[in-house]
């Protein structure tokens, strides 16, 4: 198992470095004179000449790669170059935000969705359809939409929440769990839906085999047969599902956040990316695909566990 | 088969467990204002578009932009709803008989936040520093070579040329004093300190979030200080500033055409207010890459190929005025006469076409901007109607402004500022002009626009030969001024600033 981890961890770095450069060539090639962005339109050459020496940028592009992957790996991913903040704690405030909302929203979904998608599998009939109509409803409406939806009848027509978000460091829990109640549920609602149905899937054909007959007619009930047994195999199928939904998940964020004026990471990669703030879009990335190899490691190793057969493999 | 109904109970239980959280909390949910009946507002809460990139007075930049510092900048000039310059942290200024040397008087009373005292010494720090910074805004102070100090209540600002907009300057980032312990420091990046009417309250201060304020015990002047606390937030999307104002969760905000009508349909105030305008900005006067762009007819054809009033109505549901001329109604440089100039005549626009040789049609180029796509693809069509192709280029990216000072476009659509006639002759016109990138400058137009730097209090007046030139000579294609939409409710008075889409911190008082 630890040869495992290694194997994946290293497999990890090599794609972390490939990102960084690609990203780093890419935004080089797209963002124009910076300097000259961060000075404005009034700005002489000589201003632009002593903003682009002070950022490094008169200097070659691969030797800045290199200063930047030196500092980075040294955990220094620099300031940004519009508001001299330093990234590592634009991340840091941003975070907590994005990965709050991220989670909840990724339990409930793994939750809700085992529940319907069980529950359609298990009962068929009325149940089944509902809930096969509703994955395609969920699946075909944009989360932004939902939310707006929500905003517009919960928030506005209701007052029942905060129309957009309330977070401060002062704010009380409650004003949290509020702004952050909407969001989540505009998040969550695709992924219910999806997972539902992979659940469903997953776990009628789990009920079609053999082994399912076997314990039947051995006389065990049938909640013992789906917790126990079907609902463990069916995992590796909702697992994954669950994985590439956070991960679609990060890109979704992006969107709720800017609509519920949330301070997580989407609307700083919004802005940083329009600018082309190189270290603070660098740092996003970064992040973002740490997180990304981290949920694929977790989830194979939770298949690991839940499942001998994929641990054999 | 017991799970299935068990399953949607516990999603139930689930959902209602959610919702009664939610209501059982919403008592506190954060609005300061939310206190249903209250007389007047003590607290003041407004939408933002974005929050400032340092605190520092020296990087603060002017539009949307400038109302931040305000809170906790004092400026030098105070810049009145109508544009006149009245005192501030000056008394009075004048300049010298040749409008090289302005003399500026300081109070004596005034403190900064850390406790400093604002005198000649300090103000000199501060306009060095801004000259040094090399902030957004730097060229602000681009004519002044020397600041002196007289004595304690006294500066001499030395100019190496004339310049007409130094006043209004003052006025904005250049004239926003912070306490020269301060200066320079990193401290002062994330937390500003000034000798202004509010001090943050950094404590509730989440970046790119929310700014909370609160007035400063002891500040010089109550008369700007109106409110207990004030709390920027920062709103980037539209939908989500409607959202918030419709809500009650802020009490005023900037929207647009659109989003305007659900806050009427609220029943919130609007304080309307023309900064910018649109149209066409045709670059290559002098043919260099366009020939065609070299004669007056051509340009002056394209002018008559628009039906202003209809594109308005359709594009910005009616919110704007049509106009032929580039200068702002406010600035002193506007001319009645100008405002038709360019009526919607195709005939005569294809009879010009005709009569410059270019009656088989001509080809003009504009690149593709985001935001514009309507009206681009509408100014397509109406000069297809006079035989002008209009063909989009390559769209707009963040190289925009080196690209165009590269003279990589010879035309384009775009919305620009309005300001003060000096401050518009250095965006649009003069060979220093971003937007004039092929540094056109006839000896006609050069004199006068020579005439406006040296004119003194009568700048503004000699702008108006300048507009009429450069309408004439068909230098671009306006269509509309835009209204500036913006919102608040009723609890809380606010009074447009012209020339700029936000109002001045100073213009909202508690509704009586």
């Amino acid at each position: 198992m630890t040869r495992f981890i290694l194997k994946r961890l290293g497999s990890g770095l090599v794609v972390l470095f490939a990102v960084s450069a690609l990203t780093f060539f890419l935004l080089y090639i797209a963002s124009g004179s910076i300097a000259r962005n961060i000075l404005g339109d009034q700005a002489s050459p000589e201003q632009v000449a002593l903003k682009e020496a002070e950022l490094g940028l008169d200097q070659p592009i691969l030797a800045r790669y290199i200063s930047w992957l030196s500092n980075a790996a040294g955990g220094n991913f620099g300031s940004s170059w519009f508001s001299s903040e330093p990234v590592a704690n634009s991340l840091a405030t941003r975070i907590p935000v994005t990965m709050t909302m991220v989670i909840t929203a990724m339990i409930l979904i793994a939750i809700i969705a085992t529940l319907i998608g069980g529950a359609a599998a298990v009962r068929r009939g009325w149940v089944d359809r509902i809930v096969q109509v509703g994955a395609i409803v969920g699946d075909s409406v944009p989360g932004f939409v939902i939310g707006i939806i929500l905003v517009t009848i919960l928030a506005i027509q209701l007052g029942l929440f905060p129309a957009t978000s309330t977070i401060s460091p002062d704010a009380p829990a409650n004003a949290w769990a509020l702004s952050m109640t909407l969001p989540v549920i505009a998040l969550l609602i695709n992924g219910v839906t999806g997972g539902a149905q992979q659940i469903r899937s997953a776990v009628i054909k789990q009920l079609e085999r053999d082994y399912v007959r076997t314990l039947r007619s051995r006389g065990i009930g049938e909640r013992e047969i789906l917790f126990k047994h079907v609902l463990r195999s069916a995992a590796p199928a909702g697992l994954t599902v669950l994985s590439l939904q956070l991960i679609g998940m990060l890109g979704g964020v992006v969107i709720i956040e800017q609509i519920f004026a949330l301070p997580g990471l989407g609307p700083l990669a919004v802005a940083a990316t329009g600018q082309s703030d190189l270290p603070v879009v660098m740092g996003v990335v970064m992040y973002t695909v740490v997180v990304v190899i981290v949920v694929n490691l977790l989830v194979d190793l939770l298949n690991g566990w839940l499942n001998p057969k994929v641990r054999a493999s | 088969m017991k799970l299935g109904p068990k399953a949607v109970a516990t999603a139930i239980t689930v959902s209602a467990a959610l919702a009664l959280t939610a209501c059982g909390g919403n008592a506190n949910s954060g609005n300061a204002n939310s206190g249903a009946g209250a007389p007047a507002a003590t607290a003041l809460t407004l939408g933002t578009i974005q929050d400032v990139r340092s605190w520092d007075p020296a990087q603060a930049h002017v539009g949307h932009v400038l109302q931040p510092y305000q809170a906790a900048y004092d400026s030098l000039v105070l810049r009145e709803p109508d544009g006149k310059l009245s005192p501030m942290l000056a008394t009075a200024w004048k300049y010298n008989a040749t409008d090289t040397v302005l003399t500026v008087d300081l109070r004596t009373d005034v403190t900064f936040s850390d406790g400093a005292k604002f005198d000649a010494e300090a103000a000199k720090a501060n306009l060095d520093h801004f000259k040094n910074a090399n902030g957004p805004q730097m060229a602000q102070l681009g004519a002044v070579s020397e600041v002196k100090v007289v004595d304690a209540d006294t500066i001499d600002l030395s100019l190496t040329a004339p310049d007409p907009s130094l006043e209004f300057y003052l006025s904005q980032a250049a004239g926003l004093m912070g306490s020269p312990k301060a200066l320079g420091t990193e401290g002062i990046k994330t937390e500003p300190v000034g000798s202004g009417p509010y001090v943050m309250d950094k404590a509730s201060t989440v970046k790119d979030s929310q700014t909370v304020f609160t007035a400063r015990e002891g500040y010089w002047n109550k008369d700007l200080q109106k409110f207990s606390k004030l709390t920027l937030k920062i709103l980037a999307d539209p939908t989500a500033r409607t959202n918030a104002l419709v809500s009650g969760q802020i009490d005023a905000t900037l929207l647009d055409p659109k989003t305007g009508k659900q806050a009427e349909g609220a029943k919130m105030k609007l304080a309307s207010n023309q900064v910018d305008w649109q149209g066409l900005l045709l670059f290559d006067r002098d043919g260099a890459k366009n020939p065609a762009l070299k004669d007056v007819r051509v340009r002056q054809a394209i002018n008559y190929a628009f039906d202003r009033k209809t594109i308005l109505d359709q594009v910005m549901l009616g919110q704007g005025t049509p106009t032929s001329q580039p200068f702002g109604k406010e600035s002193g440089a506007w001319v009645e006469e100008l405002e038709n100039k360019y009526s919607y005549d195709p005939a005569k626009a294809k009879a010009l076409l005709k009569e410059a040789g270019y009656e088989s049609g001509l080809t003009l180029e504009v690149p593709a901007i985001p935001m514009f796509e309507t009206q681009i693809s509408v100014v397509k069509q109406q000069l297809a109607d006079i035989g002008i192709t209009l063909n989009l280029g390559a769209a707009l990216t963040n190289t925009f402004t080196s690209d165009i000072a590269a003279q990589k476009f010879n035309a384009m659509y775009f919305s620009l500022f309005q300001g003060e006639p000096w401050v518009a002759i250095n965006q649009i016109v003069s060979t220093k002009a971003l937007y004039n990138p092929f540094k056109n400058a006839p000896t006609e137009l050069q004199a006068k626009i020579d005439a406006v730097q040296t004119g003194g209090t009568d700048a503004a007046k000699l702008a108006q030969e300048v507009n009429k030139y450069v309408v004439d000579q068909a230098w671009f294609a306006p269509l509309f001024r835009v209204n500036q939409m913006y919102f608040h409710n009723t609890k809380v008075t606010v009074a447009p600033q012209i020339q700029q889409a936000v109002p001045s911190i100073y213009n909202y008082s508690p509704a009586k």
